[in-house]
Protein backbone atom coordinates (compact mmCIF):
# COMPACT_ATOMS: atom_id res chain seq x y z
CA UNK A 1 0.00 0.00 0.00
CA UNK A 2 1.30 3.47 -0.96
CA UNK A 3 1.49 6.31 2.39
CA UNK A 4 -0.62 9.07 2.80
CA UNK A 5 0.41 12.59 3.44
CA UNK A 6 -1.42 15.49 5.22
CA UNK A 7 -0.36 18.47 2.16
CA UNK A 8 -2.51 20.95 4.27
CA UNK A 9 -4.72 22.16 7.11
CA UNK A 10 -6.99 25.23 7.90
CA UNK A 11 -8.00 26.07 11.48
CA UNK A 12 -10.37 28.73 12.37
CA UNK A 13 -9.99 30.69 15.56
CA UNK A 14 -11.81 28.79 18.06
CA UNK A 15 -14.33 30.24 21.05
CA UNK A 16 -17.99 31.32 21.91
CA UNK A 17 -18.97 31.53 18.01
CA UNK A 18 -22.47 32.80 18.42
CA UNK A 19 -22.70 34.67 15.30
CA UNK A 20 -21.45 31.60 13.22
CA UNK A 21 -23.88 28.82 12.36
CA UNK A 22 -22.64 25.21 12.10
CA UNK A 23 -22.28 25.46 8.52
CA UNK A 24 -20.35 28.65 8.83
CA UNK A 25 -18.01 26.87 10.87
CA UNK A 26 -17.48 24.43 8.20
CA UNK A 27 -17.52 26.95 5.44
CA UNK A 28 -14.61 29.20 6.85
CA UNK A 29 -12.52 25.67 8.13
CA UNK A 30 -13.16 24.76 4.43
CA UNK A 31 -11.99 28.19 2.69
CA UNK A 32 -8.84 28.51 5.35
CA UNK A 33 -7.78 25.04 4.01
CA UNK A 34 -7.68 25.68 0.13
CA UNK A 35 -5.84 28.71 0.74
CA UNK A 36 -3.65 26.83 3.05
CA UNK A 37 -2.07 24.67 0.32
CA UNK A 38 1.34 25.82 -0.95
CA UNK A 39 0.82 24.78 -4.69
CA UNK A 40 -3.18 25.42 -4.35
CA UNK A 41 -5.91 23.23 -5.14
CA UNK A 42 -9.15 22.90 -7.03
CA UNK A 43 -12.36 22.00 -5.18
CA UNK A 44 -12.44 19.55 -8.40
CA UNK A 45 -9.51 17.98 -7.22
CA UNK A 46 -11.03 16.51 -3.94
CA UNK A 47 -12.49 13.21 -4.43
CA UNK A 48 -13.92 12.21 -0.94
CA UNK A 49 -14.85 14.11 2.32
CA UNK A 50 -14.78 12.24 6.17
CA UNK A 51 -16.72 14.35 8.47
CA UNK A 52 -16.18 14.27 12.54
CA UNK A 53 -19.14 15.53 14.39
CA UNK A 54 -21.22 14.04 16.91
CA UNK A 55 -23.72 16.76 16.25
CA UNK A 56 -24.11 18.07 19.71
CA UNK A 57 -26.10 20.59 18.37
CA UNK A 58 -28.85 17.67 16.76
CA UNK A 59 -28.82 19.09 13.78
CA UNK A 60 -29.24 15.61 12.04
CA UNK A 61 -25.92 17.31 10.31
CA UNK A 62 -24.58 14.35 8.46
CA UNK A 63 -21.85 13.88 5.26
CA UNK A 64 -24.62 16.03 2.92
CA UNK A 65 -24.11 18.80 5.39
CA UNK A 66 -20.76 19.63 4.68
CA UNK A 67 -21.45 19.39 1.00
CA UNK A 68 -23.89 21.86 2.11
CA UNK A 69 -21.48 23.96 3.27
CA UNK A 70 -18.48 23.82 0.87
CA UNK A 71 -20.14 23.26 -2.25
CA UNK A 72 -18.63 19.68 -2.74
CA UNK A 73 -21.78 17.89 -4.06
CA UNK A 74 -21.88 14.31 -5.68
CA UNK A 75 -18.92 13.11 -3.48
CA UNK A 76 -18.88 10.65 -1.06
CA UNK A 77 -18.50 12.67 2.17
CA UNK A 78 -19.43 10.32 5.21
CA UNK A 79 -19.33 11.79 8.86
CA UNK A 80 -17.61 9.61 11.49
CA UNK A 81 -18.97 9.67 15.22
CA UNK A 82 -16.77 8.45 17.63
CA UNK A 83 -17.06 10.27 21.03
CA UNK A 84 -14.15 12.34 21.59
CA UNK A 85 -12.23 10.58 19.17
CA UNK A 86 -14.28 11.67 16.56
CA UNK A 87 -12.05 14.06 14.39
CA UNK A 88 -8.83 11.82 15.15
CA UNK A 89 -11.09 8.47 13.44
CA UNK A 90 -12.55 10.50 10.53
CA UNK A 91 -8.88 11.38 9.48
CA UNK A 92 -8.09 7.74 10.20
CA UNK A 93 -10.69 6.25 7.65
CA UNK A 94 -10.04 8.82 5.24
CA UNK A 95 -6.16 7.32 5.43
CA UNK A 96 -7.32 4.16 5.28
CA UNK A 97 -8.97 4.90 1.92
CA UNK A 98 -6.05 7.02 0.65
CA UNK A 99 -3.86 4.10 1.08
CA UNK A 100 -6.13 1.14 -0.35
CA UNK A 101 -5.52 3.99 -3.50
CA UNK A 102 -9.20 4.57 -3.72
CA UNK A 103 -9.09 8.23 -3.21
CA UNK A 104 -6.07 10.17 -4.19
CA UNK A 105 -6.78 13.57 -2.30
CA UNK A 106 -9.44 13.80 1.07
CA UNK A 107 -11.13 15.81 2.90
CA UNK A 108 -11.42 15.80 6.28
CA UNK A 109 -13.31 18.21 8.48
CA UNK A 110 -14.28 18.32 11.92
CA UNK A 111 -16.92 20.67 13.42
CA UNK A 112 -19.07 21.17 16.63
CA UNK A 113 -21.42 23.69 17.46
CA UNK A 114 -21.23 23.69 21.22
CA UNK A 115 -22.80 26.40 22.82
CA UNK A 116 -26.12 26.75 20.73
CA UNK A 117 -27.64 23.85 23.50
CA UNK A 118 -28.55 26.07 26.60
CA UNK A 119 -28.79 22.54 28.82
CA UNK A 120 -24.93 21.68 28.20
CA UNK A 121 -22.72 18.90 28.70
CA UNK A 122 -23.71 18.31 32.56
CA UNK A 123 -27.55 18.51 32.20
CA UNK A 124 -27.38 16.06 29.00
CA UNK A 125 -24.89 13.41 30.80
CA UNK A 126 -26.84 13.39 34.21
CA UNK A 127 -30.32 13.58 34.18
CA UNK A 128 -31.58 11.47 31.12
CA UNK A 129 -28.77 8.87 31.62
CA UNK A 130 -29.02 8.76 35.24
CA UNK A 131 -29.83 5.55 35.36
CA UNK A 132 -27.48 3.55 33.86
CA UNK A 133 -24.53 6.53 33.91
CA UNK A 134 -26.11 6.60 37.59
CA UNK A 135 -25.85 10.92 37.10
CA UNK A 136 -21.91 10.43 36.34
CA UNK A 137 -20.79 13.44 34.39
CA UNK A 138 -17.72 14.23 32.27
CA UNK A 139 -15.47 16.02 35.16
CA UNK A 140 -16.86 13.07 37.03
CA UNK A 141 -15.39 10.62 34.72
CA UNK A 142 -12.36 11.76 34.49
CA UNK A 143 -11.73 13.04 38.54
CA UNK A 144 -12.64 9.44 39.58
CA UNK A 145 -9.02 8.49 37.57
CA UNK A 146 -7.84 11.49 39.68
CA UNK A 147 -8.74 10.32 42.95
CA UNK A 148 -7.47 6.95 42.48
CA UNK A 149 -3.94 8.48 40.83
CA UNK A 150 -3.48 9.97 44.04
CA UNK A 151 -4.27 7.12 46.42
CA UNK A 152 -2.19 4.85 44.50
CA UNK A 153 0.75 7.00 43.39
CA UNK A 154 0.30 9.96 45.55
CA UNK A 155 0.23 12.54 43.01
CA UNK A 156 -0.85 15.80 44.17
CA UNK A 157 -3.68 17.78 43.50
CA UNK A 158 -0.41 20.52 42.82
CA UNK A 159 0.95 18.31 40.21
CA UNK A 160 -2.07 17.79 38.51
CA UNK A 161 -2.73 21.79 38.21
CA UNK A 162 1.10 22.10 36.59
CA UNK A 163 -0.47 20.61 33.77
CA UNK A 164 -3.26 23.43 33.47
CA UNK A 165 -0.55 26.31 33.95
CA UNK A 166 1.54 24.82 31.12
CA UNK A 167 -1.24 24.68 28.83
CA UNK A 168 -2.65 28.14 29.00
CA UNK A 169 0.81 29.56 28.93
CA UNK A 170 1.16 27.81 25.69
CA UNK A 171 -2.35 28.87 24.87
CA UNK A 172 -1.60 33.18 25.40
CA UNK A 173 1.01 32.34 22.51
CA UNK A 174 -1.01 30.32 20.36
CA UNK A 175 -3.75 32.48 18.02
CA UNK A 176 -6.77 29.95 17.48
CA UNK A 177 -7.24 29.12 21.49
CA UNK A 178 -10.49 30.10 23.12
CA UNK A 179 -9.42 30.64 26.68
CA UNK A 180 -6.20 32.96 25.95
CA UNK A 181 -4.97 33.42 29.72
CA UNK A 182 -2.52 32.30 31.94
CA UNK A 183 -2.68 30.99 35.14
CA UNK A 184 -0.98 29.71 38.43
CA UNK A 185 -1.51 26.56 40.38
CA UNK A 186 -2.68 28.38 43.10
CA UNK A 187 -5.43 30.16 40.39
CA UNK A 188 -6.50 26.54 39.54
CA UNK A 189 -6.58 25.47 43.20
CA UNK A 190 -8.35 28.58 43.91
CA UNK A 191 -10.91 28.31 41.84
CA UNK A 192 -14.44 26.52 42.66
CA UNK A 193 -14.62 23.25 42.48
CA UNK A 194 -16.93 21.23 39.38
CA UNK A 195 -16.45 17.30 40.85
CA UNK A 196 -13.91 17.30 43.55
CA UNK A 197 -11.07 16.65 42.84
CA UNK A 198 -11.11 18.35 39.74
CA UNK A 199 -11.39 22.70 39.88
CA UNK A 200 -12.63 24.97 37.23
CA UNK A 201 -9.29 25.46 35.59
CA UNK A 202 -8.55 21.86 35.42
CA UNK A 203 -11.47 21.61 32.85
CA UNK A 204 -11.60 22.60 29.52
CA UNK A 205 -13.81 25.15 28.41
CA UNK A 206 -16.81 24.76 26.11
CA UNK A 207 -15.99 26.22 22.75
CA UNK A 208 -17.24 26.44 19.07
CA UNK A 209 -15.12 25.28 16.33
CA UNK A 210 -13.91 23.49 13.28
CA UNK A 211 -11.09 22.16 11.45
CA UNK A 212 -10.23 20.90 7.91
CA UNK A 213 -6.84 19.36 6.76
CA UNK A 214 -6.44 17.35 2.92
CA UNK A 215 -4.81 14.22 2.81
CA UNK A 216 -3.09 12.97 -0.83
CA UNK A 217 -1.65 9.64 -1.95
CA UNK A 218 2.42 9.80 -1.94
CA UNK A 219 2.09 9.66 -6.00
CA UNK A 220 0.25 12.87 -5.56
CA UNK A 221 1.36 14.82 -2.72
CA UNK A 222 4.04 16.85 -4.19
CA UNK A 223 1.43 18.55 -6.40
CA UNK A 224 0.09 19.94 -3.76
CA UNK A 225 3.09 21.04 -1.67
CA UNK A 226 7.00 19.95 -1.20
CA UNK A 227 6.55 19.75 2.37
CA UNK A 228 4.40 16.83 2.91
CA UNK A 229 3.80 15.35 6.28
CA UNK A 230 3.25 11.22 6.85
CA UNK A 231 0.61 9.50 8.25
CA UNK A 232 3.28 6.85 9.60
CA UNK A 233 1.23 5.03 12.12
CA UNK A 234 -2.40 4.66 13.53
CA UNK A 235 -4.62 2.82 16.29
CA UNK A 236 -7.96 3.16 17.67
CA UNK A 237 -9.33 0.96 21.01
CA UNK A 238 -12.11 0.59 23.30
CA UNK A 239 -12.17 -0.22 27.42
CA UNK A 240 -14.63 -0.06 30.12
CA UNK A 241 -13.53 -0.39 33.69
CA UNK A 242 -15.75 -2.76 34.18
CA UNK A 243 -14.08 -5.60 32.75
CA UNK A 244 -11.92 -5.82 36.38
CA UNK A 245 -8.75 -4.46 35.71
CA UNK A 246 -7.66 -1.90 38.49
CA UNK A 247 -5.25 -0.39 35.93
CA UNK A 248 -8.56 1.36 34.31
CA UNK A 249 -9.51 3.25 37.59
CA UNK A 250 -6.55 5.23 37.22
CA UNK A 251 -5.05 5.26 33.88
CA UNK A 252 -6.91 4.62 30.41
CA UNK A 253 -6.14 0.80 29.18
CA UNK A 254 -7.36 2.22 25.70
CA UNK A 255 -4.48 5.16 25.39
CA UNK A 256 -2.28 1.91 25.87
CA UNK A 257 -3.73 -0.39 23.42
CA UNK A 258 -3.88 2.21 20.45
CA UNK A 259 -0.73 3.85 21.03
CA UNK A 260 0.79 0.53 20.74
CA UNK A 261 -0.50 -0.34 17.33
CA UNK A 262 0.63 3.12 16.22
CA UNK A 263 3.70 3.22 17.27
CA UNK A 264 4.11 -0.52 16.18
CA UNK A 265 2.66 0.50 12.43
CA UNK A 266 5.21 3.51 12.34
CA UNK A 267 8.21 1.73 13.71
CA UNK A 268 8.68 4.76 16.35
CA UNK A 269 8.51 4.15 20.00
CA UNK A 270 7.77 7.09 23.01
CA UNK A 271 11.28 8.19 23.18
CA UNK A 272 11.32 9.18 19.23
CA UNK A 273 8.18 11.35 19.53
CA UNK A 274 9.43 15.03 19.46
CA UNK A 275 5.76 16.96 20.06
CA UNK A 276 2.64 15.51 20.95
CA UNK A 277 -1.11 17.32 20.77
CA UNK A 278 -2.93 14.39 23.64
CA UNK A 279 -5.94 14.58 24.79
CA UNK A 280 -6.53 17.44 27.86
CA UNK A 281 -10.08 17.53 28.43
CA UNK A 282 -9.19 17.94 31.92
CA UNK A 283 -5.43 18.06 33.62
CA UNK A 284 -5.50 14.94 34.70
CA UNK A 285 -6.54 13.47 31.66
CA UNK A 286 -3.08 14.81 29.97
CA UNK A 287 -1.38 13.86 33.08
CA UNK A 288 -2.50 9.84 33.08
CA UNK A 289 -1.51 10.07 29.26
CA UNK A 290 1.80 10.80 29.83
CA UNK A 291 1.92 7.14 31.23
CA UNK A 292 -0.66 5.71 29.08
CA UNK A 293 1.51 6.65 25.84
CA UNK A 294 5.20 5.74 27.59
CA UNK A 295 6.63 9.10 27.97
CA UNK A 296 7.29 8.20 30.99
CA UNK A 297 6.45 5.18 34.02
CA UNK A 298 3.53 3.91 35.49
CA UNK A 299 2.60 6.37 38.10
CA UNK A 300 5.53 9.17 37.40
CA UNK A 301 2.92 11.81 35.44
CA UNK A 302 3.13 13.96 38.41
CA UNK A 303 7.03 13.86 38.40
CA UNK A 304 7.00 14.48 34.90
CA UNK A 305 5.28 17.50 34.63
CA UNK A 306 6.83 18.77 37.66
CA UNK A 307 10.39 18.15 35.66
CA UNK A 308 9.51 20.18 32.85
CA UNK A 309 9.19 17.54 30.44
CA UNK A 310 6.50 18.19 28.67
CA UNK A 311 6.67 22.17 28.28
CA UNK A 312 7.75 24.05 24.98
CA UNK A 313 11.19 23.44 25.53
CA UNK A 314 11.00 19.95 27.26
CA UNK A 315 11.94 16.42 26.53
CA UNK A 316 8.78 15.73 24.88
CA UNK A 317 6.72 19.17 24.35
CA UNK A 318 2.72 18.21 25.12
CA UNK A 319 0.25 20.84 23.84
CA UNK A 320 1.79 23.49 22.30
CA UNK A 321 -1.14 24.43 21.13
CA UNK A 322 -2.25 25.14 24.94
CA UNK A 323 -4.62 21.88 24.59
CA UNK A 324 -7.82 21.25 25.07
CA UNK A 325 -7.74 23.73 28.25
CA UNK A 326 -6.67 26.51 26.74
CA UNK A 327 -7.95 26.01 22.85
CA UNK A 328 -10.99 24.41 23.69
CA UNK A 329 -12.63 21.33 22.80
CA UNK A 330 -15.52 21.42 20.12
CA UNK A 331 -15.50 17.78 20.38
CA UNK A 332 -15.44 16.91 16.24
CA UNK A 333 -12.88 19.15 15.72
CA UNK A 334 -10.80 18.71 18.00
CA UNK A 335 -8.96 15.56 16.84
CA UNK A 336 -8.80 17.35 13.54
CA UNK A 337 -7.10 20.46 15.32
CA UNK A 338 -4.17 18.82 16.99
CA UNK A 339 -3.51 17.08 13.59
CA UNK A 340 -3.52 20.55 11.57
CA UNK A 341 -1.10 21.92 14.67
CA UNK A 342 1.37 18.61 14.67
CA UNK A 343 1.49 19.22 10.17
CA UNK A 344 2.71 22.72 11.33
CA UNK A 345 5.00 21.62 14.07
CA UNK A 346 6.66 18.98 11.20
CA UNK A 347 6.96 21.74 9.13
CA UNK A 348 8.17 24.07 11.47
CA UNK A 349 5.24 26.70 10.92
CA UNK A 350 3.98 26.41 14.50
CA UNK A 351 5.00 30.62 15.02
CA UNK A 352 5.51 30.86 18.55
CA UNK A 353 4.65 28.09 20.06
CA UNK A 354 7.25 25.58 17.70
CA UNK A 355 9.31 23.13 19.14
CA UNK A 356 12.87 22.46 18.35
CA UNK A 357 13.25 20.90 15.00
CA UNK A 358 10.40 18.18 15.67
CA UNK A 359 10.78 14.88 13.23
CA UNK A 360 8.08 12.80 14.83
CA UNK A 361 4.84 13.97 15.96
CA UNK A 362 1.87 11.97 17.84
CA UNK A 363 -2.02 13.21 18.39
CA UNK A 364 -4.11 11.24 20.61
CA UNK A 365 -7.67 11.39 21.77
CA UNK A 366 -9.20 9.73 25.06
CA UNK A 367 -13.53 9.50 24.76
CA UNK A 368 -15.75 8.31 27.50
CA UNK A 369 -19.37 6.46 25.79
CA UNK A 370 -21.72 4.62 26.59
CA UNK A 371 -23.34 6.49 29.66
CA UNK A 372 -19.71 6.81 31.04
CA UNK A 373 -18.73 3.00 31.58
CA UNK A 374 -16.82 3.03 28.15
CA UNK A 375 -13.36 4.40 26.93
CA UNK A 376 -12.45 4.90 23.48
CA UNK A 377 -8.51 6.26 21.88
CA UNK A 378 -7.30 7.38 18.94
CA UNK A 379 -3.71 7.79 18.46
CA UNK A 380 -1.84 9.05 15.17
CA UNK A 381 1.88 9.38 14.70
CA UNK A 382 3.55 11.30 11.94
CA UNK A 383 6.98 12.28 10.58
CA UNK A 384 8.54 14.38 7.88
CA UNK A 385 8.22 11.63 5.68
CA UNK B 1 -46.12 0.86 35.55
CA UNK B 2 -42.16 2.93 34.74
CA UNK B 3 -40.91 3.23 30.98
CA UNK B 4 -39.18 0.07 29.52
CA UNK B 5 -35.44 1.46 30.32
CA UNK B 6 -36.14 1.51 33.76
CA UNK B 7 -38.22 -2.13 33.65
CA UNK B 8 -35.90 -4.21 32.16
CA UNK B 9 -33.19 -4.11 35.06
CA UNK B 10 -35.89 -3.96 37.96
CA UNK B 11 -34.57 -7.22 39.25
CA UNK B 12 -31.49 -6.93 39.21
CA UNK B 13 -31.69 -3.05 40.70
CA UNK B 14 -33.92 -3.99 43.30
CA UNK B 15 -32.93 -7.52 44.55
CA UNK B 16 -28.79 -7.35 43.75
CA UNK B 17 -28.89 -10.26 41.18
CA UNK B 18 -25.61 -9.90 38.88
CA UNK B 19 -24.83 -12.74 35.97
CA UNK B 20 -21.99 -14.89 35.87
CA UNK B 21 -19.65 -15.56 32.83
CA UNK B 22 -19.17 -19.83 33.02
CA UNK B 23 -16.17 -19.12 31.05
CA UNK B 24 -14.12 -16.34 32.57
CA UNK B 25 -15.94 -15.62 36.13
CA UNK B 26 -16.77 -11.85 35.02
CA UNK B 27 -19.59 -10.43 36.51
CA UNK B 28 -22.42 -8.01 34.56
CA UNK B 29 -24.21 -5.93 36.66
CA UNK B 30 -26.96 -4.88 36.11
CA UNK B 31 -27.02 -6.49 32.58
CA UNK B 32 -28.20 -8.98 31.65
CA UNK B 33 -25.79 -10.02 28.74
CA UNK B 34 -25.45 -13.01 26.35
CA UNK B 35 -21.77 -12.09 25.23
CA UNK B 36 -18.88 -11.55 27.70
CA UNK B 37 -17.22 -8.45 28.16
CA UNK B 38 -14.62 -10.31 30.04
CA UNK B 39 -13.46 -12.96 27.73
CA UNK B 40 -15.28 -12.44 24.60
CA UNK B 41 -17.34 -15.36 24.70
CA UNK B 42 -20.38 -15.23 22.50
CA UNK B 43 -22.34 -16.62 23.11
CA UNK B 44 -21.38 -16.93 26.76
CA UNK B 45 -23.30 -18.87 29.33
CA UNK B 46 -24.23 -17.12 32.79
CA UNK B 47 -25.64 -18.32 35.79
CA UNK B 48 -27.66 -15.93 38.25
CA UNK B 49 -25.38 -14.83 41.22
CA UNK B 50 -26.65 -12.91 44.30
CA UNK B 51 -24.27 -9.72 45.32
CA UNK B 52 -23.64 -8.83 48.90
CA UNK B 53 -25.28 -5.83 50.31
CA UNK B 54 -21.75 -4.43 51.17
CA UNK B 55 -19.05 -3.24 48.82
CA UNK B 56 -15.43 -0.97 48.69
CA UNK B 57 -14.82 2.57 47.04
CA UNK B 58 -12.16 1.83 44.03
CA UNK B 59 -12.22 5.44 43.47
CA UNK B 60 -14.64 8.83 44.21
CA UNK B 61 -15.65 12.34 43.10
CA UNK B 62 -17.60 14.44 44.86
CA UNK B 63 -19.84 16.34 42.13
CA UNK B 64 -20.51 20.26 42.49
CA UNK B 65 -22.03 21.49 38.93
CA UNK B 66 -24.98 19.29 38.38
CA UNK B 67 -28.84 20.28 37.45
CA UNK B 68 -30.65 22.21 39.59
CA UNK B 69 -33.20 19.24 40.49
CA UNK B 70 -30.16 17.15 41.60
CA UNK B 71 -28.70 17.85 45.12
CA UNK B 72 -25.51 19.28 45.37
CA UNK B 73 -23.00 18.17 46.45
CA UNK B 74 -23.23 14.67 44.88
CA UNK B 75 -20.67 12.13 45.73
CA UNK B 76 -20.48 9.27 43.38
CA UNK B 77 -18.00 6.25 43.36
CA UNK B 78 -17.09 3.34 41.32
CA UNK B 79 -17.65 0.24 43.86
CA UNK B 80 -16.55 -3.72 44.40
CA UNK B 81 -19.55 -5.18 45.04
CA UNK B 82 -18.81 -9.13 46.59
CA UNK B 83 -20.80 -12.03 45.11
CA UNK B 84 -22.37 -14.19 48.32
CA UNK B 85 -19.55 -16.87 48.27
CA UNK B 86 -16.66 -17.32 45.63
CA UNK B 87 -16.23 -15.36 42.76
CA UNK B 88 -15.68 -12.22 41.58
CA UNK B 89 -17.18 -9.23 42.62
CA UNK B 90 -18.93 -6.72 40.04
CA UNK B 91 -17.29 -3.32 39.78
CA UNK B 92 -20.22 -0.84 39.00
CA UNK B 93 -21.02 2.83 39.70
CA UNK B 94 -22.63 4.03 42.59
CA UNK B 95 -24.26 7.15 44.16
CA UNK B 96 -22.95 7.60 47.57
CA UNK B 97 -25.92 8.90 50.46
CA UNK B 98 -26.40 9.62 53.97
CA UNK B 99 -22.87 9.71 54.28
CA UNK B 100 -20.29 12.80 55.66
CA UNK B 101 -17.86 13.82 52.55
CA UNK B 102 -14.92 13.56 54.66
CA UNK B 103 -15.67 9.96 55.66
CA UNK B 104 -15.11 8.66 51.81
CA UNK B 105 -11.92 7.51 50.55
CA UNK B 106 -10.56 5.06 48.82
CA UNK B 107 -11.09 1.40 50.21
CA UNK B 108 -14.21 2.38 52.97
CA UNK B 109 -16.74 -0.38 53.36
CA UNK B 110 -20.03 0.63 52.58
CA UNK B 111 -23.27 -1.09 52.39
CA UNK B 112 -25.76 -1.35 50.04
CA UNK B 113 -29.30 0.86 50.66
CA UNK B 114 -32.65 0.29 48.97
CA UNK B 115 -33.29 4.37 48.02
CA UNK B 116 -35.58 6.30 45.43
CA UNK B 117 -33.19 6.64 42.87
CA UNK B 118 -35.34 9.86 40.74
CA UNK B 119 -38.04 10.17 39.89
CA UNK B 120 -38.73 9.45 35.54
CA UNK B 121 -41.73 11.77 35.65
CA UNK B 122 -44.12 9.81 36.02
CA UNK B 123 -43.05 7.52 39.33
CA UNK B 124 -40.04 6.56 41.30
CA UNK B 125 -37.40 4.73 40.08
CA UNK B 126 -35.69 2.50 43.05
CA UNK B 127 -32.29 1.37 43.23
CA UNK B 128 -29.57 0.99 45.77
CA UNK B 129 -27.31 3.62 46.89
CA UNK B 130 -24.12 3.12 49.21
CA UNK B 131 -23.58 4.87 52.26
CA UNK B 132 -20.97 4.46 55.28
CA UNK B 133 -22.19 2.04 57.49
CA UNK B 134 -23.61 3.91 61.10
CA UNK B 135 -21.74 3.15 64.32
CA UNK B 136 -18.49 1.90 62.16
CA UNK B 137 -16.72 5.40 61.27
Amino acid sequence: MRDAYVVGAGMIDFGELYDQSFDDLLEAAYLNLLEDVDKGVEPSDIDAGWYGTIDFANEGSSGASVAHATGLFEKPITRVENACATGSDAFRNASLAVRAGEVDLALVIGAEKMLDDTAGLIQGAAVERLWRGRGVTMPAFFGMRATRHMEVYGTTKAQIAEVSVKNHENGTKYPHAHQQFECTVEDVQDSPTVSYPLNLYDCCPVTDGACAVLLAGEDVAHEYTDEPVRHAGWGLSSDTFQRGDDLALSNFPASRHASSRAYERSGYGPDDVDVAEVHDCFSITELITYEDLGFCGDGEGGEFIESGAPRLDGHTPVNPSGGLLSKGHPIGATGVAQIAEIYEQLRDEAGDVQVDDPEVGLQHNIGIGRNATGAVSCVNVFDRG
Amino acid sequence: MSGPRYHRPKRQDQRLVAFECQSCGWVSYPERKRTCKGCSAAPAEYEEVQLQERGEIKTFVVQHYLPDDIETPQPVAIVDVPQVGDGEPARIYGLLAESELDELEVGREVEARFRELFDDGDRPINSFKFAVPRGEK
